[in-house]
């Protein structure tokens, strides 16, 4: 197996004095695609924001192997204003890091990059919209391609199937799918139903972090470690979602 | 109609068409990123707080406009600064710094011994008596502010709509954050020359707004608001001349009169054209 792409090892981190993440230790490797699950306010996006190295340790570190990687994000929508004036292209080209970040317009050869990710996402038509009149799968889209233009290594996904319904999210995770061929995922959701079939392996956040180095889910797991996610509510998939053990 | 061309022929009103014209257009820029960012109360707690330096500075015999520029970017780096700790409630922060800049302010006038006859200036606008010294700051600080946001666009928007992404990406979020409250503070006391305090906060508002009638992209709501708030202005400023009012009040009146007009000429079209719909 490759070296990891990142190592969180005792990671305690919080806001002001509060705790809100005690001893998480993690390993993601260049083809993981781990589903992240838990409670509202267990600490998911807190320790993605560490791994993005923008929260500072109370204790413990983070390191990265192979150098920090290219990393792509896409936040919780909730945590986003979508009244702000600023268009589906101009948004995805937020997500193009070069040495001309600060320059006024974006270069022929990245207009050309934003357009290839727009059609790619089917966004085209959409293109010139502001991010406010997008439907909820729509703007989950164009946050995907902020996060895939500059072809990271490890993607960051922060409940990227909120406001979406299900023929849109199968879609979604098709796509995800095909990119686990070359980067690795971490992916926040509360809809376990439907993202356990999907990924390799779980992590349950709730202040702790419990790795489950399978995407199989036991009863157990969900109590020992608090996960309380409701499992008989998802429908079609419930007996793929619990195997016994 | 002779008579408008009649009063180009004054010094007085030339400065006077100049400045309008200078501050709706640096209006324009700064105005669009406060109304993106959703900080018109912070700005409006930034403008009142700039009442404190214009008093002390009456009171100890200083320029008004210097003692302004001082108390508004103490407090709009201050405000920054407290947001992005965010420890205490930003709103409360605000409130205090409005009220209190504002007392301070009339305290000091109150104390200061004589009659202070620009104090009605500060307060209602005078844009008649522009002097060209003035005229020559504001050019200079335009020219700076249009610099900065031609050279650093594409950072001064992405730090405003997710400063946190910005991060990620290598972007001096900080730097970017700070600086443009500075330039916010400035850009507010040196247009309380040609609106006053009370109504300066609408010259960075109304043509923003107005522009949104047509397009939510940044970049096309600067100019838009720069066309709806020249417009304005100039207009306002003959109103103000011919009917002898402060030039504050005629140039926000005439800007809120436009966006009504064009709200009503947008819902009306909306309106026709959803029935052409309907039809075929
Ligand atoms: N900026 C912040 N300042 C202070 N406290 C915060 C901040 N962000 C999060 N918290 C607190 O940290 C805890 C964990 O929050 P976090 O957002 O990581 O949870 P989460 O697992 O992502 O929840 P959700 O499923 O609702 O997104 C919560 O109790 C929250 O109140
Ligand atoms: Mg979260």
């Amino acid at each position: 197996m490759s070296k990891p792409l990142a190592i969180l090892e005792n990671v305690t981190t919080g806001y002001f004095s509060d705790i809100v993440l005690k001893n998480v230790d993690l390993e993601i490797f260049p083809n993981d695609f781990i589903g992240v699950i838990g409670p509202n306010g267990g600490g998911k996006t807190t320790m993605i924001k560490v791994l993005l190295g923008i929260l500072p340790l109370f204790k413990g570190k983070v390191t990265f192997p192979q150098g920090k990687p290219n990393m792509g994000y896409l936040p919780q929508i909730s945590q986003i204003d979508k009244s702000f004036p600023i268009t589906v292209r101009d948004l995805v080209g937020s997500g193009l890091k070069t040495e001309r970040s600060w320059f006024p317009h974006l270069s022929a050869k990245q207009k050309k990059q934003v357009n290839q990710m727009l059609d790619e996402a089917g966004l085209m038509s959409l293109a010139s919209k502001p991010i406010g009149e997008l439907s909820g799968g729509q703007t989950q889209k164009a946050f995907l391609c902020r996060a895939l233009i500059n072809h990271p290594q490890l993607l960051i996904l922060d409940e990227p199937n909120t406001f979406v319904d299900k023929g849109f999210e199968q879609e979604l995770y098709r796509w995800l799918k095909e990119l686990n061929k070359e980067m690795a995922i971490l992916l926040v959701s509360h809809d376990i139903g439907t993202i356990s079939p999907m990924v390799k392996t779980i992590a349950c956040v709730n202040g702790t972090l419990h790795y489950h180095p399978s995407n199989q889910l036991t009863e157990d797991l969900l109590k020992v470690y608090n996960c309380p996610v409701d499992i008989i509510a998802h429908g079609p998939v419930p007996h793929r979602v619990l195997k016994d053990h | 109609m002779s008579e408008v061309f009649s009063i180009l022929e004054y010094a007085f009103f030339r400065n006077a068409l100049a400045a309008a014209l200078l501050t709706s257009l640096l209006a324009a820029m700064v105005g669009t990123y406060i109304v993106s960012r959703k900080i018109v109360f912070i700005s409006g707690g930034i403008t009142h707080a700039s009442f404190g330096g214009i008093g002390m500075a009456y009171f100890f015999g200083l320029n008004p406009l210097l003692g302004a520029a001082v108390f508004a970017v103490l407090s709009a780096t201050g405000i920054e600064w407290i947001s992005q700790k965010g420890k205490v409630r930003e709103d409360s922060a605000i409130a205090i710094l409005w009220s209190l800049g504002m007392a301070l302010g009339i305290i000091f006038v109150f104390m200061t011994p004589g009659y202070s006859p620009n104090l009605m200036s500060f307060l209602f606008g005078s844009i008649l008596s522009v002097g060209k010294a003035e005229l020559y700051l504001l050019l200079a600080f335009f020219i700076l502010t249009l610099a900065f946001f031609i050279v650093f666009f594409r950072p001064v928007v992405y730090t405003a709509f997710d400063p946190e992404f910005a991060r990620i990406m290598g972007i001096p979020v900080a730097f970017f954050r700070y600086t443009m409250s500075v330039i916010i503070a400035l850009a507010i006391v040196i247009s309380i020359r040609t609106v006053g305090i009370i109504l300066v906060l609408s010259l960075f508002t109304i043509p923003q707004i107005t522009a949104m009638l047509f397009t939510r992209d940044f970049a096309k709501i600067i100019p838009l608001a720069a066309l709806w708030g020249a417009l304005g202005s100039l207009a306002g400023l003959f109103f103000s001349y011919f009917f002898n009012i402060p030039s504050g009040a005629a140039i926000i009146f005439i800007l809120t009169l436009q966006f009504l007009i064009l709200k009503g000429f947008v819902m009306a079209r909306n309106f026709f054209r959803r029935d052409e719909k309907v039809i075929t």
